[in-house]
């Protein structure tokens, strides 16, 4: 699977040509739509937070006021944040959903995430030792990696991962900096010093502690406890979910890796390529969709990430028969499928050994 | 903190905004009451002002900021009707320019009638200082709207007014009939029509000058317009601290440059966390720039005035277009609208 340079520009030509289209409709519609995502959050974290308080009435009022915490929290990152913070929504010059003011209800400062996921992440995707998010630094996922007595337990350290994601992903630069621990590498460059790095994690996730774990149980008076016990919950079910469909995103069987070497002086239309290789989508209905963020469209995420989510399913039809066309492979199934074989890739690859993941490369047939 | 907002209203806002249609943070509501147009290019919009906006000095300026296709967009404009109007029946008028090839004044003349807007607080220096001394008020095109709004809310007219109003024609004079109904009613004010296309620039300021009895001097008009009045005025022995002025729209030009030809500059836009490297046309705002480039910063009134477009600077240097000042070189924050590259630049949009 080889393209010519004619090939790869022609592919850039159509793609750049489906997000054109996209691009001229965004309007009033859009707006609206996510006004209305915003308002449901808002609604669902205020009764939420009130019906966990209500629980001394009957449990399940509790029990419905966590599942609606989780419901704000998850919609708050996902449909809303994760987008907004890429600039979907820049172009509505709103107070709320622009990329330059957006905070969002997560321990990771908005401004670290669009360094390490904007940035690093969308820029080297899944070129193996510039994109840190291929394993975080903590899996093994391919045998691209040395094998290492800690990857026995991986398994175990995923879990745990997933559980506390919120921490790993605020946690996410200042590992790759150094800040705390190992020595520091040469070749890293960063837009802030140090001292920002540490004083946005520590500042923004002592807000999010203090309002979950203190604020909110102190205002329940008797209730605290169980005030307390509900936003721990609700957290655990955000975390779970969010570290679910983003391991669905690029982790999956078929994934492909690239190296450094070869994406030097790659042009747009193989950026293109390597971003359809690197990425795997998952089906499922309207609602699904939403919940992830519209990450169940990460092909198309990935090509457009600056282009409003709630257009990808319908752009996801255009791409895949782009991608037919030029013979490359086009990765998605069905949500459960996708996930298993994420978790395969997990325990396989926490033994020695194994296949290298599908290497690809960028080079053209002449 | 509670909310990730800078403030709990705009935590609350999605909320407010469904019982309280039009309500944004910091603005204040306003009911569009009536649009007609003065001339082929002027329209006048009434509208009624919400009860919590606290009012204006004539000749202070709004931000108006509407609604469109999904987006906000704000422009300044002067408020040209009296005190006495938002005193007796909280309404203002706003007499705007309209450029047909404009992002925001077209869609103007097509708001449906009673359609919510946005006004900031009022804002500006540009009033009548001392109404107890005589005074000269020039204006050119729309810059009479601010100046209208003083001359009409006077009361008590203690000392010989002149305005001298310079247009293309009697028909392209805006606000005209209730400038000449002021000028029948009050004897203390004279009104002096001049025709561009009649009567040539030069000969229109020998006779301003000759006309120098005045001891205050009130300038309101197209950028250009302004500098050659107050050098003519300056020139002809007033002190530059009698004239007062009031500046619309950005004179792009700017003072020159030897330097800023057409060529080039490299930079980088640090949007949403990436790094784009971009070439910066030094005759463009660094808004333009952006803009060029598909970025799209936050923006308000693009001549410098709300200060939506607040970018922090991490080295460089840029001119201030308005006043051709120098930055620094150093990170600082600057209003994309009226910034110019200087040298290789890093802006964090």
């Amino acid at each position: 699977m080889r393209l010519s340079t004619e090939q790869f520009n022609a592919l850039e030509q159509e793609l750049d040509n489906v997000k054109k289209q996209v691009q001229q409709q965004l309007g009033e519609a859009d707006a609206r739509y996510i006004r209305r995502v915003l308002l449901v959050q808002r609604i669902s974290a205020i009764s939420g937070r009130v019906l966990m308080v209500l629980g001394f009435i009957t449990p399940w009022f509790w029990l419905l006021g966590v599942l609606l915490l989780a419901l704000a929290k998850i919609l708050d990152n996902m449909e809303i944040g994760h987008n907004v913070l890429h600039g979907q929504y820049d172009w509505m010059n709103d107070p709320i959903l622009h990329s330059r003011r957006f905070e969002w209800d997560i321990a990771c400062d908005a401004g670290s995430w669009q360094r390490t996921h904007n940035f690093e992440h969308h820029t080297y995707t899944n070129i193996i030792g510039l994109d840190r998010d291929f394993g975080y630094g903590l899996l093994r996922l391919s045998n691209d990696f040395r094998w290492r007595l800690r990857n026995l337990w991986q398994g175990g350290t995923y879990l745990v991962l997933s559980m506390l994601f919120q921490w790993g992903v605020s946690y996410h630069e200042l590992a790759a900096q150094r800040v705390f621990a190992g020595k520091k590498k040469a070749d890293r460059h960063s837009q802030v010093t140090d001292r920002e790095l540490k004083h946005a994690f520590f500042s923004k996730g002592a807000r999010q502690l203090l309002k979950d774990y203190l604020f909110f149980p102190l205002i329940a008076g008797p209730m605290w406890l169980w005030v307390l016990t509900g936003n721990l919950l609700a957290n655990l079910i955000r975390n779970l979910w969010t570290s679910t469909v983003i391991f669905c995103g690029h982790f999956t069987k078929d994934v492909h890796t690239f190296s450094a070497a070869e994406c030097e002086n790659e042009s747009r239309g193989q950026w293109y390529y390597r971003q359809m290789l690197g990425s795997s989508n998952f089906t499922g209905p309207t609602w699904l969709h939403i919940l992830t963020g519209h990450l169940s469209c990460q092909i198309e995420h990935h090509l457009f990430p600056d282009i409003p989510a709630r257009h990808y399913p319908a752009m996801a039809q255009q791409v895949q028969a782009i991608a037919e066309k030029y013979g490359i492979s086009y990765n998605t199934g069905s949500f459960i499928s996708q996930y298993s074989s994420v978790f395969w890739r997990i325990m396989r690859y926490s033994l020695p050994g194994g296949e290298k993941a599908l290497k690809t490369t960028l080079k053209t047939t002449e | 903190m509670l909310a990730n907002q800078p403030s709990l209203t705009l935590y609350f806002l999605p909320l407010i905004q469904r019982l309280w249609p039009g309500f944004l943070p910091g603005l204040y509501r306003a009911r569009l009451v009536s649009q007609q147009w003065q001339t082929t290019d002027m329209l006048l919009l009434t509208v009624k002002v919400s009860e919590r906006w606290t009012g204006f000095v004539p000749g202070q300026h709004i931000v108006l900021t509407i609604k469109n296709n999904g987006r906000y967009l704000s422009r300044p404009f002067s408020i040209c009707s009296s005190l006495k109007l938002w005193q007796s029946q909280q309404q203002i008028q706003l007499c705007c320019k309209v450029n047909a090839m404009g992002e925001v004044t077209p869609l103007l003349a097509q708001l449906a009638n009673a359609s919510m807007l946005n006004i900031s607080l009022a804002q500006g220096d540009f009033h009548w200082q001392q109404p107890d001394l005589p005074a000269m008020f020039i204006a050119a095109g729309s810059g009479i709207t601010p100046v209208a709004a003083m001359l009409l809310s006077q009361r008590h007219w203690l000392a010989p007014v002149t305005l001298h109003y310079r247009c293309r024609g009697a028909e392209n004079a805006a606000l005209l009939t209730a400038l000449q109904q002021l000028a029948t009613r009050q004897p203390l004010f004279q009104l002096q029509l001049s025709d561009s296309r009649v009567e040539p620039a030069a000969a229109w300021q020998q006779q301003l000058i000759a006309d120098i009895s005045h001891q205050q001097f009130y300038l309101c008009g197209p950028a250009a317009f302004m500098q050659q009045q107050r050098n003519a005025l300056v020139n002809a022995g007033i002190n530059s601290t009698a004239i007062r002025q009031e500046q619309f729209g950005v004179a792009m030009s700017g003072p020159a440059d030897p330097e800023a030809d057409a060529s080039t500059l490299s930079g980088h836009f640090i949007r949403a966390g990436t790094r784009i490297a971009v070439s910066l046309n030094r005759q463009q705002s660094l808004l333009q720039n952006a803009e060029q480039y598909g970025l799209t910063p936050r923006f308000g009134c693009r001549v410098g005035v709300c200060f939506q477009c607040v970018c922090d600077k991490v080295s460089g240097q840029v001119r201030d277009i308005r006043s051709g000042d120098l930055s620094g070189h150093g990170a600082e924050q600057i209003q994309l609208c009226v910034s110019q590259p200087v040298t290789e630049l890093v802006i964090k949009l």
